[in-house]
């Protein structure tokens, strides 16, 4: 009975993580039952394809530079100093974490795109829409990659180890180049490696300022051959999704092969860290860059979003031409404001719920099954998460089609994609909080007494709450705002927020300042969210 | 040639006093124990004449040298004090080799490569863990990582040898003979050496004095054999016993 509720388990997740993949590969691999490289000769071949994809990997490289030349002197600062409100600093750098790019990109076009960006009065040159401008938008958000990872590897070093350093008379610079640098160099290669990922992954970015600046990535080539639906333009676009994804598994290989031979065992004795590095005479300087980075990555782009969302003439600076018309319009003038908000909160809430409910059972799982089928299951569940959404949906498209499931243009086949993406989130939180819960506890509760049902209230629950908020809302949050698969999957009526403020932005009348608007709410939204989230489990998550 | 001083030295620590009024001598090729249960001030202490940690008044003198004091403003950096110390953890660097750890303190003081060489080969010997510069920590036994700390906190002749209940992550059978031989080591060095214990066994098997606190403040400051003799007041006499 068990044997088979875990082979039925193994066997869904494969159906949903594992097969559609398998499905796209193959059927642009095998062209009549003959295995052939054709069609990727073709995408190299095929100029714009070609272009893609050395826009993606040069673009994406240089996000990971930039993103690492923001975050390690950050990470730095803000475990190794004597810098005050660290908290405070942590929590601002790493909300962009949290914040969907897409928002992030209408906020830097609301800021210096050429005609009318709230910065052009102040750096007449600055102008958003060429490669700098994309590498730099990427890297404001993806640098939280890097930075947290650092933060959590730079918390675990025993200060022991930079003490000794210290006392055999190294100082602070070679501490931190001797010692610190090479204990969190797998933490910084698995941070880098996320950020090219994310980079190569993401869609909005690349649409609302790669594709005005001229320059296509393979996910916008992938977007449009899709949108043309021309028979060679989707098979050239399935090539390419075969290509992003060999990319992206490379680096996941890579990553797992550097972590497993290079991570340090870091714990050490004393958890405390009683010694910072005075800054002394740099107390001012650091202030200020940190005050100044934290106006370029968070700051400015609210207020920049906040001021398109009130402003009734686009580019116009004075204090009159702002209001709450936009509100109105878009709030209660449009019909697709309410379509798409009902269905982003009824596709979150769903995904969350049964993402919390799927990682529940296989958390459970865990702790009777074999170390292989746990190894399986969570390689299965790893998958889509680490696969680009753009190719996720592209699959299950394929899928639904291939076996005429009735999903295709319906919330159903979103919500999967959805649940694919997601669970990872879920299943780590709830693990965690499963191996909290010790048989031991519940044992005795039993011993005092204590019937299935009251264990569960007075024991289980209580013990797993914190585990369960925030499984619900890591999920609940990224899939609100989604817009990489969405974009690929959504029909007419379909609208969700994400796809929303992309049309509005893209097509709409940016004008309007419809797309500002949504997208101030939802990153209130979000915010509001992140933080009740650190209330509620007490710092354990959130940012 | 070292001695460690510490004149009026206190630490507050945002509005606790840690330590109260600290006066003391530690003379030159001295083994000193401090002595007490847990949160006393023997750590801070060991802190404070390390660099890792400030005192809020009061001097520090290393070799009769100032080193802190916070009303002139002064405050030597714990890598210019010419130390060594033997962290409770080890603290043995996972990314280098024994070799490479034991170096560190010898390439910091930019000591040449054959004299360093030639160091660490007999300090490695000397701790009995000759033949194993090339191992990497994750390979070695907590007795031996020990060691190997014990090495690196001697490699570039320190002035004061610091340790931090060096043992207490020991067996019983492999601290008995720990004991014996950082004596030996001590005396054959002749090194001045600040040893933090809460374990009195430890701290009359191996000093020539044995300062005991209790709750921040020096209860008394004496040879193991007056100690027992005459113990200051009832806490002392209770604990040594």
């Amino acid at each position: 009975m068990k044997k088979a509720l875990t082979a039925i388990f193994l066997l869904g997740l494969f159906l949903l993580c594992i097969y559609p993949l398998w499905y796209l590969a193959q059927s642009l691999l095998f062209n009549e039952g003959t295995f052939s490289f054709d069609l990727f000769q073709a995408a190299f071949n095929h100029s714009l394809t070609y272009i893609s994809i050395r826009n993606s990997l040069v673009i994406c490289s240089l996000t990971v530079l930039l993103s690492v030349i923001i975050a390690v002197p950050l990470a730095w600062v803000l475990t190794r100093s004597n810098v005050k409100g660290k908290g405070f600093w942590r929590t601002i750098f790493s909300l962009p974490y949290a914040i969907p790019p897409y928002i992030g990109a209408i906020a830097w076009v609301n800021l210096a795109n050429p005609n009318s960006g709230m910065l052009r009065p102040f750096f007449s040159g600055i102008n958003v829409y060429s490669s700098f401008g994309l590498v730099f938008v990427l890297s404001a958000f993806f640098y939280t990659y890097i930075l947290i990872n650092l933060l959590s590897a730079l918390e675990k070093i025993d200060p022991s180890l930079e003490e000794a350093a210290r006392i055999s008379g190294a100082t602070p610079l070679q501490v931190f180049c001797k010692i610190t640098m090479p204990l969190v160099t797998p933490s910084l290669v698995t941070g880098m490696l996320l950020t090219f990922l994310s980079a190569i992954a993401s869609f909005g970015v690349p649409a609302l300022i790669g594709t005005p600046a001229g320059l296509s990535l393979m996910t916008t080539q992938i977007f449009t051959l899709q949108k043309m639906a021309s028979v060679n333009g989707l098979r050239l676009s399935g090539a390419l999704s075969v290509i992003l994804l060999l990319i992206s598994s490379s680096v996941f290989i890579f990553d797992y092969i550097v972590t497993k031979k290079f991570r340090f065992s870091l714990v050490g004795g004393k958890s405390a860290r009683s010694s910072f590095v005075e800054l002394g005479k740099m107390t001012w300087p650091v202030n200020l860059l940190l005050g100044f980075l934290s106006l370029i990555f968070f700051f400015l782009p609210i207020v920049a979003i906040f001021i398109s969302s009130m402003a009734k003439l686009q580019g116009d600076r004075r204090v009159e031409n702002l209001g709450l018309q936009n509100f109105k319009t878009i709030l209660f003038d449009t019909e697709e404001t309410y379509r798409a908000l009902s269905n982003s909160l009824f596709l979150a809430f769903t995904t969350a719920v049964v993402c919390c409910i799927i990682a529940y059972f296989l958390a459970q799982m865990s702790k009777k099954s074999s170390l292989f089928v746990n190894r399986l299951k969570e390689a299965f569940i790893a998958v889509p998460y680490a696969v680009p959404g753009t190719v996720l949906s592209l699959s299950l498209t394929l899928v639904v089609l291939a076996y005429r499931l009735p999903l295709y243009n319906t919330l159903g086949i979103i919500f999967i994609a959805y649940i694919a993406k997601f669970l990872n989130f879920s299943y780590r939180s709830i693990n965690d909080g499963l191996l909290q819960v010790d048989d031991s506890l519940i044992d005795a509760a039993r011993v005092a007494g204590a019937n299935s049902f009251q264990r569960m209230i007075k024991i289980w629950l209580p013990m797993l709450k914190p585990f369960l908020m925030a499984s619900l809302f890591l999920v609940f949050m990224p899939a609100f705002s989604e817009l990489t698969m969405t974009v690929l999957l959504t029909g007419p009526g379909n609208e969700t927020i994400g796809t929303l403020i992309f049309q509005l932005q893209e097509y709409g009348d940016a004008s309007g300042g419809g797309a500002a608007v949504l997208s101030f709410l939802t990153l209130i939204l979000i915010i509001i969210m992140n933080a009740t989230l650190k209330v509620l489990t007490k710092g354990k998550y959130g940012l | 040639m070292s001695s460690v001083e510490f004149k009026n030295v206190s630490k507050d620590f945002s509005g606790n006093v840690v330590l109260s009024n600290y006066n003391f001598k530690i003379n030159d090729g001295e083994f000193v124990s401090f002595l007490g249960p847990s949160g006393c001030g023997k750590t801070t202490s060991l802190r404070m004449i390390a660099g890792l940690e400030n005192n809020s008044t009061g001097e520090i003198f290393i070799d009769n040298e100032l080193i802190s004091s916070p009303e002139k403003k002064l405050f030597i950096a714990p890598e210019k004090r010419k130390l060594g110390m033997v962290f409770q953890s080890y603290a043995i660097w996972p990314h280098m080799n024994v070799f490479d750890n034991v170096a560190f303190p010898l390439k910091m003081a930019k000591v040449s490569s054959e004299e360093t060489n030639k160091r660490v080969n007999e300090i490695l010997e000397m701790v009995e863990l000759k033949d194993f510069n090339l191992r990497m920590p994750n390979t070695l036994s907590g007795g031996q990582q020990q060691r190997v700390a014990l090495a690196r906190g001697l490699a570039a002749k320190p002035k004061v040898l610091l340790l931090d209940e060096p043992l207490s992550n020991l067996d019983a059978k492999l601290r008995e003979k720990m004991r014996k031989d950082i004596r030996t080591i001590q005396q054959y060095f002749k090194i001045t050496c600040v040893y933090v214990t809460h374990d009195q066994v430890e701290a009359f098997s191996m000093s020539d004095r044995i300062m005991i606190m209790n709750k921040g403040t020096i209860l008394q400051f004496a040879t193991p054999d007056e100690m027992r003799a005459n113990p200051a007041d009832a806490f002392v006499k209770d604990f040594i016993s």
